[in-house]
C-alpha cells in the first residue's frame, strides 16, 4: 500500500547535518521606487538592508517584528520568490542566488513555504486534489496515477484532513482547514526546510493551536526546519528554539527563545516585549512598559547610524554616528552599543 | 520526510481527527456557471436557435443533395425570379439559383465567420493579455502600445483597407477573399479589446498569493500562465467573447454587401443583399430573406451571449 518516499534531491556540494541548513549573508532586497514619464528610479526601498542568519538544522528560528520591517521579504527572498539584491542565501552548502531558472526549480524540491493568508494562497480553480498534487507533477516524482493519488491521500490524512475531500474546491473550506491544505502542499515535495510566513495570524485564535500543534508534529515526524516568521510573540516564544528580532530591515537581535524572553538586550526587544498583555488585570494595572516615541521611520531613507536611535530611550550620540554591528552580549547576539542592563527590563 | 508505511501505520494508530464533513457535492465554477445558464430559459431558447442553425449550416451539402436536389449555384435562366414553390421553397434569384439552397450555405459563411473570428481573436488576444500582463515591464509597454494603435483606427477602415487588397499573395499562399481568410483578417483587427481586458485581469490575479506559492514550489512561468492565470481569466474571455460572435456576423454581412467580403458565385447572406437590391422592386423576398437570416443570426448570437455572460462573470453573483 505504501507509495515509496520521493528520493531527495541531489545536491552539487555535499553537506552535511552538522553544518547550518541555512545561512544568509548580508542579505539586502531593495525594492525601486520610480516616479515620472520614463519611470526613472528615483529612490529604493530598502525591505531588507543586510541581514546575517543561521538556521541550524531541525530547529525552528523564530523572526519577529512589527509590521512592515521586512520580515516577510526576507523570508521571500530567500526562497528568491522575491530577488534579493545582494548578498548570499547558502542552502544546504548551495549559493541560492546565483542558481539559474531550471536550477532554481529543482532546488524548490527541498524547500517550502506556508503562506499567511489561506483565502489568497490556494488557486479557486484547482481542487484540493490538484492543489496538492501539482508540486508532484511539476517534480515528476510520480507517473503512475494510482500512487499520485494514494500520495494525495496521505498528505490529506498527515494534515488531519478527511482523504476523500481531493475533489473539493477551496472555497467549500474554512480557513483552518483550508491552512492545512496550504501545508499538505508544502509538504508534498518532500522538503527539509520550510518558511512559515504568519501562517496562523489570519487564523480564529481557536484554531491557531490546532495548527501549531500540526506544525510541531509534523516538525517531530518529518524531521522539518522552520523559519517561522510572526508577530504574536506568544506564538514565537512557544513554537521556536531562537528568536530573530527585526526592525526597519535589519535583525536587531537574536536569542535562544527562552533567553531572550528572560532578559532581553536590545531595548527594541525590551519594549517589544513589555508590550505583551498580562493576562492578570492586578499585575497589568502595576507594571511598568515602555513607550516608544513616534512612528517607524520610512524605509526609503532610514535614520544613519542605528535605525532604532530615532525611538530609542537610551540613544546618544555614538548611535547616530556608527552602526551597531550584530555582536554576542552575555550569549546574545544584539546590535547596540547600550544593551540593556538587569534593573531596566 | 518520508511518509512510508510505518508513518502511516503510526498515523493509523493514533486516532487521527479528521477536520469537518461536508454533505454539498463538490461544485466548480463551471458546473455552478452552467446551471445558471440552464435556468435562463429565453437565452436557452435563442442558444437552441443558435444550435439548429449551426447543425442546418454543417449539414448544407445533404440539405442541398435530399432536400432541394439544387446546387446552390446551378443555374436555370428559364426560371429566374419563380415565385414560391414546392420546387423552389423560397422562390428564386434572376438566375433562377434556388434562395433556399443559397440561405443554408450562407449559413456557412455567416456562422462559421463568427464563430471562427471569435476563436482567433480570443487566442491572439488571451495570449497577447497574458504575456504582457504577467510579464510586464517593457514586453508590456510594447504590446499595450499596439494595441492603442490598433484600437484607434476604426474597425471597418482597417477591414475595408485589408480586404481591398485581396487576393493578396504572401509567399507560396494567396489570400483570398474566402471565409477562413476572412475570420482571420477580422480577428486580426478586433483582438485589441480582449488583449485589454485580459490583461488587466491578470495584473489583479497575478498578484494573489497561489501564484506566489505555485512558483515557490517550483512551476516554470509557462506553467504559471496556462494552468493559473488561464483559468482564473477565462471567466473575462468568456464574457469577452459572448457577445463577440453577433457582433462579428454583423461585421462579415456588411463586408459582403459592400463587395469586400466573400465573392459571388458563393452564396453569403451579405453578398445575396448585396445582388438583391437591384432587384428590389421586382422581388422583394429576394432582399427580405436573407436579412430576416441576418436578424435571426445576430438576434440569437446576442440574447444567447446576454445569458453566458450572466451565467459566467463571477462579478455579476
Amino acid at each position: 500500500m505504501s507509495t515509496e518516499a520521493p528520493a531527495r534531491p541531489k545536491l552539487t556540494k555535499a553537506w552535511t547535518a552538522a553544518e547550518p541548513i541555512l545561512e544568509v549573508r548580508g542579505l539586502k532586497t531593495y525594492f525601486p521606487v520610480t516616479a515620472g514619464m520614463l519611470q526613472r528610479t528615483v529612490a529604493h526601498v530598502r525591505a531588507v538592508d543586510g541581514v546575517d542568519l543561521t538556521v541550524r538544522q531541525g530547529e525552528t528560528l523564530g523572526l519577529v517584528g512589527e509590521s512592515g520591517c521586512g520580515k516577510s521579504t526576507l523570508g521571500r527572498s530567500i526562497l528568491r520568490l522575491v530577488e534579493p539584491t545582494e548578498g548570499q542565501v547558502i542552502f544546504k552548502g548551495e549559493d541560492l542566488t546565483r542558481l539559474g531558472a531550471a536550477e532554481m526549480r529543482r532546488v524548490r524540491r527541498d524547500m517550502a513555504m506556508i503562506f499567511q493568508d489561506p483565502y489568497a494562497s490556494l488557486d479557486p480553480r484547482q481542487t484540493v486534489g490538484e492543489i496538492i498534487g501539482e508540486p508532484l507533477d511539476i517534480h515528476h516524482l510520480y507517473t503512475n496515477k494510482r500512487q499520485r493519488q494514494e500520495r494525495i491521500h496521505e498528505l490529506l490524512r498527515v494534515v488531519g484532513l478527511n482523504p476523500n475531500f481531493n475533489n473539493r474546491y477551496p472555497h467549500e473550506f474554512s480557513g483552518g482547514q483550508r491552512q492545512r491544505i496550504g501545508i499538505a502542499r508544502a509538504l508534498a515535495v518532500d522538503p527539509s526546510f520550510i518558511v512559515c510566513d504568519e501562517p496562523i495570524s489570519a487564523l480564529d485564535v481557536s484554531i491557531q493551536a490546532q495548527i501549531i500543534n500540526l506544525l510541531e508534529r509534523l516538525q517531530d515526524q518529518f524531521n522539518l526546519t522552520y523559519l517561522f516568521i510572526a508577530h504574536d510573540l506568544s506564538v514565537v516564544k512557544h513554537i521556536s528554539d531562537r528568536i530573530a528580532v527585526m526592525y526597519l530591515g535589519k535583525v536587531v537581535e537574536l536569542a535562544a527563545a527562552g533567553e531572550l524572553y528572560r532578559s532581553p538586550k536590545h531595548p527594541y526587544t525590551g519594549s517589544l516585549l513589555s508590550a505583551i498583555p498580562i493576562p492578570d488585570p492586578k499585575v497589568e494595572r502595576g507594571r511598568q512598559r515602555i513607550i516608544l516615541k513616534g512612528d517607524v521611520p520610512s524605509p526609503v531613507n532610514p535614520p544613519s547610524g542605528c535605525r532604532f536611535r530615532t525611538r530609542c530611550f537610551k540613544a546618544q550620540d555614538k548611535c547616530a554616528q556608527e552602526v551597531p554591528p550584530l555582536d554576542t552580549v552575555d550569549g546574545h547576539e544584539a546590535a547596540c552599543f547600550f544593551p540593556l542592563q538587569g534593573d531596566e527590563r | 520526510m518520508a511518509v512510508d508505511q510505518t508513518t502511516i501505520t503510526q498515523l493509523e494508530g493514533t486516532p487521527v481527527q479528521y477536520e469537518g464533513g461536508l454533505a454539498r457535492p463538490a461544485q466548480s465554477y463551471w458546473s455552478e456557471s452552467w446551471e445558471r445558464l440552464r435556468g435562463s430559459h429565453f437565452g436557452m431558447f435563442f442558444g437552441g436557435v443558435l444550435v439548429v442553425l449551426a447543425v442546418i449550416a454543417i449539414t448544407a451539402p445533404l440539405f442541398s443533395a435530399f432536400v432541394t436536389h439544387l446546387a446552390p449555384t446551378s443555374v436555370n435562366l428559364n426560371d429566374s425570379f419563380a415565385p414560391f414553390s414546392r420546387a423552389h421553397p423560397l422562390g428564386t434569384d434572376e438566375l433562377g439559383r434556388d434562395t433556399l439552397t443559397r440561405l443554408v450555405y450562407g449559413a456557412r459563411v455567416s456562422l462559421g465567420v463568427g464563430f471562427l473570428t471569435v476563436a482567433i481573436y480570443l487566442l491572439i488576444g488571451g495570449s497577447v493579455g497574458i504575456s504582457a500582463g504577467f510579464y510586464g515591464g517593457w514586453w508590456d509597454d510594447l504590446l499595450m502600445r499596439f494595441v492603442d494603435i490598433l484600437l484607434a483606427i476604426p474597425t471597418i477602415y482597417l477591414l475595408i483597407m485589408i480586404t481591398s487588397m485581396l487576393p493578396l499573395p504572401i509567399g507560396p499562399i494567396i489570400i483570398r477573399h474566402d471565409a477562413f481568410s476572412l475570420s482571420t483578417i477580422i480577428a486580426i483587427t478586433v483582438w485589441g479589446t480582449v488583449a485589454r481586458l485580459v490583461r488587466g485581469e491578470v495584473l489583479t490575479v497575478k498578484n494573489r498569493d497561489f501564484i506566489l506559492a505555485t512558483r515557490s514550489i517550483g512551476a516554470s512561468n509557462l506553467r504559471l500562465m496556462l494552468r493559473h492565470l488561464l483559468p482564473n481569466v477565462l471567466p473575462v474571455m468568456i464574457v469577452a467573447a459572448s457577445l463577440g460572435v453577433g457582433q462579428i456576423i454583423l461585421l462579415e454581412a456588411a463586408l459582403d454587401f459592400i463587395g469586400l467580403g466573400v465573392q459571388p458565385p458563393t452564396a453569403s447572406w451579405g453578398n445575396m443583399l448585396l445582388n438583391a437590391q437591384s432587384y428590389f422592386y421586382h422581388s422583394t423576398s429576394l432582399v427580405i430573406l436573407p436579412g430576416i437570416c441576418i436578424v435571426l443570426a445576430v438576434l440569437s448570437a446576442n440574447i444567447f451571449g446576454n445569458a453566458v455572460r450572466d451565467a459566467f462573470d463571477p462579478r455579476l453573483k
